[in-house]
């Protein structure tokens, strides 16, 4: 492959520097008189979707964007594609400006939306992806070992000639996929992919991602609701909430800064009473004689050794707050650096 | 490099076909209403114009036949089109699927139509033939070899002109994307159904009226090339008309590039 053994390279992927997105909001109201009115009157508010947003990612990497719903993630994804106009900041994509959208670029770059499909409905998979070999210009002999390799990985070989419309969901979304890197794009934009997805679909996808990067040396970003996703696949995550980067590191270190909390498992020898318990943590599940409970970093030690005073304790463990549920923080939205 | 790009379109028109065959019944049956329907206004017309003598605006019996018979056929070809729905791909932000993709979205319509079109010639030519055969009407038919090279030169300048219409009529749903229908409404269906020939030959209207039209794009469409096909151009007129089709070609050609750039600048990439 023409560009394996790229281990380390100063060159960025992407450079996104004081990036703003603006969207005119034509304000309708709910009744239909205010309708009418803003017929005659259009009330036009601007949303700031992004609000001067700056970050960088090199070649090969693979990053996660998340946040809540709204928070943007989709909208940087759509400009760094050539999708949007950016309302004002630098942006650059493999040398490129996005909004240009010039041959060379969009030719090495996919942006892939769980939602949307580029398949057609009527037809086999193989006439969408013959006719992507035609608009990418792909060689026969490139196009047919790139297919052979995408369809290996996915299992989906046995399906290239079944009309879509008979394919699961997660057959087709293997064939989305499939479609949007038949042309070997060396940036690789997701944006949910897994989304409606069963479990063994998910991490299938997940799987493919993974050895896409690597082989490939692709960058890839990935925004998704799927804490498995993440955990799994990105070292680095960049969070974005309302329009704003409010971290981008290493998962690990978004852990341990988020992380306000200890979960400490206690297993009872004897009853317990409940009420006495409360009075000094946060019961988070209950069912005898396991207790799990969250209390402050700081109060971890002291809490332990009041328990074990007071309680009849069989056994306890003091544990970091699971990386899931960190996330799921993050997705409601809670500050990250609080 | 050129030859790719003709490649590349030639393959979105194939894939096109291939969807359009994929269900043969409907086909079947689409083709069965468009004999039914030329049956219908042959006979009609066949009969209130029964006496051959009779001259009409200046048309003979075999030329009225003639020309409501290719208003049908002229207007199949020039006034439908595969690109119907782009307002209706920008509004729900579609769009985006071909923006992302090494491919011109206009000459990918542009494409995917003139395949629907040969796929409709063909058929056409069968069908017609066979009618012909059975029926035996009176037609007129052109024996001059360039007439008929010049229609068939403004039939496919007229698909140009009305797909351009199209697409900047859907290029409001940038700005409204409620108004798409609208638009194309007011445009495409009122005006080219009044202005291009398809109720009336244009020519039955008073020379003052006539003047004014012929400097608008419309009776390029349907009106302009079936003149050609019958034979009642004089030679100025012949050039002074493709002088004015080709300009108004390349002032839409200008205004949509134009229009849609500024369009994508605005364009929401909506749906998700």
């Amino acid at each position: 492959m023409r560009r394996s053994g790229i281990k380390e390279n100063i060159n960025k992927a992407v450079v996104v520097s004081g990036l703003v997105k603006n969207f005119e909001v034509l304000e309708k109201g709910a009744r239909n008189i205010d309708r009418i009115k803003s017929l005659l009157k259009p009330k036009k508010k601007v949303v700031t979707a992004l609000k001067g947003i700056s970050f960088s990612i090199g070649k090969g990497e693979l990053v996660g964007f998340i946040g809540a719903n709204g928070a943007g993630k989709t909208t940087t994804m759509k400009i760094l594609s050539g999708l949007l106009y950016p309302t004002a900041g630098f942006v650059q994509v493999l040398g490129f400006n996005p909004w240009d959208r010039k041959r060379e670029f969009l030719k090495r770059i996919s942006l892939v939306m769980g939602q949307k499909n580029q398949l057609w409905w009527d037809l086999p998979a193989i006439d969408t992806l013959e006719l992507n070999r035609a608009i990418y210009e792909i060689p026969h002999l490139t196009f047919k070992k790139v297919l052979d390799e995408l369809v290996e990985i996915l299992d989906v070989k046995d399906l290239l000639t079944t009309p879509v419309r008979k394919l699961s969901l997660g057959q087709r979304m293997r064939f989305e996929l499939i479609a949007a890197l038949i042309h070997q794009p060396e940036v690789l934009f997701l944006d949910e992919p897994t989304i409606g997805l069963d479990v063994v679909g998910q991490q299938a996808i997940r799987d493919f991602i993974y050895q896409y990067n690597r082989k490939f040396s692709a960058t890839v970003m990935l925004t998704s609701h799927n804490m498995s996703d993440l955990v799994d696949l990105t070292k680095r995550v960049i969070v974005i909430d309302k329009g704003e980067i409010v971290f981008d590191g290493k998962l690990t270190d978004l852990i341990t800064n988020y992380a306000k909390e200890k979960i400490i498992k206690i297993y009872f020898s004897g009853d317990v009473n409940i009420g006495s318990l409360e009075k000094i943590c946060k019961i988070r599940r209950y069912a005898y004689p396991e207790a799990v409970i969250s209390v402050d970093r700081s109060l971890a030690a002291f809490t332990a050794a009041e328990l074990l005073q007071n309680f009849p304790v069989a056994d306890i463990t003091i544990e970091e707050e699971g990386i899931e549920s960190i996330v799921r923080r993050v997705f409601r939205g809670e500050a990250v650096n609080g | 490099m050129v030859r790719l790009t003709m490649y590349k379109y030639f393959q979105v028109g194939k894939t096109s076909l291939k969807q359009e065959i994929a269900y043969p019944i409907n086909f079947v049956m689409w083709r069965v209403r468009n004999i039914i329907q030329i049956l219908l206004v042959l006979f009609l017309w066949d009969s209130l114009i029964s006496d051959p003598r009779k001259v009409l605006f200046g048309y003979s019996r075999d030329m009225i036949l003639t020309y409501i018979f290719g208003i049908m056929l002229v207007r199949a070809f020039v006034l439908s089109s595969k690109s119907m729905d782009v307002a209706g791909e920008v509004a729900r932000g579609e769009l985006s699927n071909y923006l992302i993709r090494p491919v011109n979205y206009f000459f990918y319509w542009l494409s995917r139509d003139f395949a629907s079109k040969v796929l409709n010639l063909s058929f056409v030519f069968v069908e017609f033939s066979l009618l012909f055969l059975i029926l035996r009407p009176d037609f007129f038919f052109q024996t001059n070899i360039f007439y008929i090279g010049f229609f068939i030169f403004s039939v496919f300048i007229g698909i140009l002109i009305y797909t351009l219409f199209l697409f900047i009529t859907s290029s409001v749903t940038f700005w409204m994307p409620e108004m798409g229908w609208g638009a194309h409404f007011l445009l495409n269906v009122v005006l080219v159904e009044f202005l291009s020939g398809v109720l009336f030959p244009l020519d039955i209207l008073p020379q003052a009226i006539q003047k004014v039209i012929n400097f608008l794009p419309l009776p390029y469409l349907v009106y302009f090339p079936l003149q050609i096909y019958l034979g009642k151009q004089s030679t100025y007129e012949l050039v002074r008309g493709f002088v004015v089709e080709i300009f108004w070609l390349g002032a839409l050609a200008l205004f949509l590039n134009f229009i849609w750039k500024k369009g994508l600048k605005v364009y929401e990439s909506q749906g998700r």
